[in-house]
């Protein structure tokens, strides 16, 4: 097990880094970073000197070295737009986008596993054929169009929620109800094909003939294996959730990361796009070494591979 | 998910199987519409998609009171006749569709069928740049690139098909792992046949049905994140009718003029609904071992 | 699950506090604006924003009585120009910063002193750069010594030359010790974030004269809302009370109701495309003069105006605003709507077979679509490069954009000094560097006879007109949209005057 452990942490450390790589030279290939760190009206005396404290003459190689350096001892760099440390800024942003991104999980398990477990108990059935019609609408709806719907009803319309902001929970149950209707079909498609297998095996047959209610036999026997896979979709899902929130942050003008870093692509902001791609890295590699290794702790067999 | 029967005789896939799967006579027969509208749009379209005239704005479809048949489904901000539009810009999301995938699906094929077949070291890595490449946020990513290098039909197809390719190489990997083990493959590399031909030859055609499956899930899915990037305004660039496009130019209209926003929006629906529903069927079809 | 469980909690915590502006009740005015505001100090962003929030939570030392457009007292009580170059000012007794020290000549010694120093890198140095030195005379009275005659000086101590307190800036690019920007203007700040809202308090020991009083509101929330129509739907559902800037069908449709209060004006704005003619320009084809030309004969400015931008906006032949100083349309070469001949010129050119060029632009999207499919009819490809202003304007001043699709609002300034020498006279956005019209510009800053300045501007613009260095398009009007029961008013300089607004 320990081995197994310190093999897998160190594959998540390598694909951070490289993520972090990729993300640096991707964002150097091109834009003047010397201008736009100078600011409007700089002289080009000033993007001279620059270029010289940052070091931005160095070869790409040395100034990644640097950055990461920085970087690994909790510098992020100064933002150019804002001319604040980054840091400070993706700490002011990411509570919005996680509260938004633990909601829309939330929403989307609620929805999820009741219709999974109904489609998979009447398989083959017109309450199973509702279950995945609702499943491909949610696939087919452009999230970013479903928002717009939903404010049209609810902000306008009704009256009953906010359009914009995050000043307050309401804020956040239009944008959490679209991201979350959005990710509700792979939870529901796993719930369903999990139930259906759990149902057909052995034990839960057995349960069924020493004559368990049926709804007991698919809540405490069933339901519990198949909601196991569901646990690494969840890591999946998260760290999406987090870098895909780009749309609908910008949408209900909610002020958190994915419209920081989306913001900070209009303003040519390297430093902010660095440390924002980097985290989500960070984020999805964390998340899915976690979910292994619940797996592993549940299901044994995994630890060999 | 895996199929591991001897390679397919054409007989599996004839119109009498294929109509035992109503999503997929469905689905497939509301793809076809819509590829049949694309392909034929400069001879269904009413008037030219580019055409403005900035003293006919935003004229509601015929359904509406002020409404008329010249303009069936009315005309945009400027002028422009709204099913004109709609019937080309589905040339764009088709297109970036299938060319995208195809980027992704060559690259993630290779990919997954090194991994799986030789397996060790070069499964490692293949496993390793999946990895990395599924930790990036493709959202984020594609719009940097697009930002820097400018928005296009081009840039977003090889932007899409560079980052795409993860769910190819995940699956192909997996499947080719359990053929490679297989007897016919074990005796095809005892009588000397070269990799290439035992991959291009015997492995490669059992993975079709797993390859066109994933297509069709990867398609719609490119075809969304196309729209995303428009609506942000960084995908496909005006005057360029794309749907994704459409709804980001309307939705200022949104308040008033609904319909503006629907249209483009129901039209992106109503295809990728068709075509997962397509991928359904497909699946169904492919394993049947897998109905519920 | 126990994030659930965290969920919850952290949710609750929003709820208990959350700050729910109101409006009325709360005497507030929550304001939505489309872009972040990179910068508290209205020195360091081109943003719209930036010179909002200059007047209301700064003063200028003069201002302008907008009724009689007379210069009138502010922080300076008394001035006069003892010579041509020297400007003597007695300053006002008793004005407060909202931190509490008093106004002093120090405080206009050292704020003058700062920005008219390049190296403190303010964004438009044109308005600082005619200061030689400032000098203090007694603790009311300085002394502005100027480079040379200043024809603008007035003009630009009466709108962009906000005073901060002496000790307040701690080096270049604004920076300061100070947690939020310090003025002594009707309204203070109370939150500033990156990217967030922005929160003004009225400050109650405001000084208040005839020309710019105390305020009314207690209260505005300045929230950054880049979606069009995400600020629509906050002022129909009541989320928001005031608009700006909304685009002309938006206006339109929202003056439909009741519940909202929908206003014009006639800006001092105007729209022209920059056409890159550099040696270092990535087109070569826009240094010929004839393709030049096809894109001002291909375009119906006519058209777009009246139809796309709506009352209001007037088409222009010369690269001003026309009630500025300096601004004409006499002796213009015009340009009138031509596809023909414009694709004429683009032949002769040798570009018969079409043409591809690259729009930048910042705003006004549906007029760039308008643009390109005006360009596309005489066969000139356009691609659109939709960017955020800052990022744009890096790419002007390092001459790497093409056409720019520039919607220019001279600082509310009326006079030309803010906005053809700024494009023309060699300064870091100028696109052309004709060394022509930089000599006749650098004259219009020797002199202060407004005879002579006139005619140099004429020269300079009909040049400019000439050699078809921009395409003039029009003057663009704003639309203001309030809540019901908001009291706003509006002026062409597109100032909002926060202090003057008020719930009925």
């Amino acid at each position: 097990m320990l081995i197994y452990l310190s093999k897998r942490l160190g594959l998540s450390v390598l694909v951070a880094l490289f993520a972090s790589i990729l993300a640096f030279s991707l964002l150097r290939l091109q834009g003047n970073a010397a201008s736009a760190l100078a600011g409007e009206g700089a002289r080009p005396e000033d993007i001279a000197l620059i270029i010289q404290t940052y070091g931005l003459d160095r070869p790409l190689v040395v100034q990644y070295l640097s950055w990461l350096g920085d970087v690994l001892q909790g510098d992020f760099g100064t933002s150019y737009f804002f001319r604040s440390p980054v840091a400070d800024l993706i700490l002011a942003k990411v509570g919005n986008t996680v509260i938004l991104a633990l909601a829309s999980l939330s929403i989307a398990l609620c929805l999820a596993i009741p219709l999974g477990v109904l489609a998979a108990v009447y398989s083959g059935t017109w309450i199973d054929r509702i279950c995945v019609l609702i499943s491909l609408m949610g696939q087919a709806l452009p999230s970013f169009f479903l928002a717009l719907c939903l404010i049209m009803v609810f902000a306008i319309k009704l009256r009953w929620l906010p359009a914009s902001g995050d000043a307050s929970w309401r804020h956040f149950v239009l944008p959490a109800l679209t991201l979350g209707y959005y990710i509700t079909p792979p939870f529901m498609r796993l719930v369903r094909a999990g139930m259906i297998d759990a149902l057909g095996n052995d034990y839960v047959r057995t349960a069924r003939a020493k004559g368990l209610p049926g709804y007991r036999v698919v809540t405490k026997h069933a339901l519990r294996n198949a909601l196991v896979p569901v646990v690494g979709l969840v890591a999946v899902q998260l760290g999406l959730l987090i870098g895909g929130s780009v749309v609908i942050e910008s949408i209900f003008a909610l002020d958190g990361l994915g419209y920081l870093a989306y913001q900070s692509i209009g303003y040519r902001d390297f430093p902010v796009l660095q440390a924002v791609v980097l985290l989500l890295a960070v984020v999805y590699v964390v998340l899915v070494l976690l979910a292994d290794l619940v797996n592993a702790w549940i299901d044994p067999r995994l630890r060999v591979s | 998910m895996t199929d591991l029967s001897p390679p397919a005789t054409p007989g599996r896939y004839s119109w009498s199987r294929i109509k035992e799967h109503p999503s997929l006579v469905i689905g497939g027969g509301m793809v076809l519409l819509i590829v049949l509208m694309a392909v034929f749009a400069p001879v269904i379209a009413p008037h030219d998609p580019l055409a403005q005239n900035i003293t006919a704005r935003t004229i509601p479809p015929v359904w509406y009171e002020n409404g008329s048949w010249e303009h069936i489904l009315g005309t945009d901000q400027l002028g422009r006749d709204y099913l004109s539009r709609l019937i080309y810009g589905a040339r764009v999301s088709l297109f970036i569709g299938f060319a995208a995938v195809s980027i992704a699906g060559v690259i993630g094929t290779v990919l997954g069928l090194l991994g799986g077949y030789f397996g060790g070291r070069i499964d490692s890595f293949v496993t390793f740049v999946t990895t990395i490449r599924l930790s990036l946020p493709v959202i984020l990513v594609a719009l940097a690139v697009v930002a820097v290098f400018g928005g296009s039909i081009t840039i977003v197809v090889i932007v899409l098909g560079l980052l795409k390719w993860d769910r190819f190489a995940v699956v192909i990997r997996a499947t080719t792992a359990q053929i490679a083990r297989l007897d016919y493959i074990r005796s095809a590399q005892a009588a000397g046949a070269s990799t290439f031909y035992i991959l291009t030859r015997e492995v490669l055609p059992n993975l079709t049905p797993q390859l066109i499956v994933i297509a069709t899930i990867e398609i719609a899915s490119a075809i969304l994140m196309e729209a995303a990037l428009s609506f942000l305004g960084l995908g496909v660039q005006p005057p360029t009718p794309s749907w994704g496009l459409m709804i980001s130019e309307a939705k200022a209209y949104m308040f008033f003029s609904f319909w503006l926003i629907a249209i483009p929006g129901l039209a992106l629906a109503t295809l990728v609904f068709a075509i997962n529903m397509a991928g359904d069927g497909l699946r169904d079809l492919i394993s049947p071992d897998r109905r519920g | 699950m126990p994030f659930r469980r965290s969920l919850i909690a952290t949710s609750l915590a929003l709820l208990a506090a959350s700050p729910t502006y109101g409006q009325q009740s709360e005497n507030t005015v929550r304001f939505a604006y489309g872009q972040s505001l990179e910068n508290p100090n209205p020195y360091f962003t081109t943003l719209r924003l930036g010179v909002i929030l200059g007047r209301n939570v700064w003063d200028t030392l003069v201002t302008r009585d907008l009724e009689t457009g007379e210069f009138a007292p502010l922080l300076a009580t008394e001035w006069q120009w003892i010579d041509e170059t020297t400007l003597e000012m007695s300053l006002r007794e008793g004005v407060s910063f909202h931190d509490g020290s008093s106004f002093e000549a120090e405080d206009v010694v050292a704020t003058l002193s700062y920005v008219a120093d390049p190296d403190n890198r303010i964004v438009s140095q044109q308005v600082a750069s005619w200061i030689e030195s400032v000098e203090q005379v007694d603790e009311y009275t300085v002394l502005i010594h100027t480079a040379g005659p200043a024809p603008s000086a007035m003009e630009f101590l009466s709108t962009q030359l906000a005073i901060f307190p002496a000790e307040y800036f701690t080096g270049p690019v604004g920076e300061s010790d100070a947690p939020l920007p310090v003025g002594t203007g009707p309204f203070q700040y109370t939150e500033y974030t990156p990217g967030g809202d922005i929160v003004l308090s009225r400050f109650a020991d405001y000084f208040a004269t005839d020309a710019k009083g105390a305020a009314s509101l207690d209260r505005v929330v300045i929230r950054t809302v880049p979606d069009v129509q995400t600020q629509v739907a906050g002022m129909l559902s009541g989320e928001l009370d005031f608009l700006i800037g909304l685009p002309r069908d938006q206006a339109d449709q929202l003056g439909t109701l009741p519940s909202v209060n929908v206003e014009s004006g006639e800006t001092m704005r105007i729209v022209f495309l920059q056409i890159n003619t550099t040696e270092t320009g990535p087109n070569a084809a826009l240094r010929d003069l004839r393709v030049r030309q096809a894109l001002n004969y291909a375009i119906d400015k006519e058209a777009i105006s009246s139809n796309l931008v709506g009352e209001g906006s007037t088409p222009i032949n010369a690269v001003c605003f026309i009630d500025q100083f300096g601004c004409t349309e006499e002796g213009i070469t015009a340009y009138p709507y031509d596809p023909e001949r414009a694709r004429e010129l683009l032949a002769e050119a040798g570009y018969a077979d079409g043409l591809t060029i690259e729009l930048a632009a910042y705003r006004d999207r549906n007029l760039s679509e308008a643009i390109i499919n005006y360009l596309g009819e005489v066969g000139v490809t356009v691609t659109l490069n939709y960017l955020q202003p800052a990022a744009l304007r890096d790419g002007m001043r390092a001459h790497t954009t093409e056409l720019v699709q520039m919607a220019w609002g001279s600082y509310s300034i009326y006079d030309l000094s803010a906005s053809t020498p700024v494009y023309y006279g060699g300064q870091p956005d100028d696109n052309n560097m004709d060394p022509d019209l930089i000599a006749i510009l650098d004259q219009t800053a020797q002199t202060t006879d407004p005879e002579i300045r006139a005619g140099l501007f004429q020269q300079a613009l009909a040049r400019i007109a000439d050699q078809a260095y921009a395409v003039p398009m029009f003057s663009l009007p704003i639309y203001y949209a309030g809540a019901e029961g908001l009291r706003y008013e509006t002026y062409p300089d597109e100032i909002l005057r926060f202090w003057n607004y008020g719930w009925e």
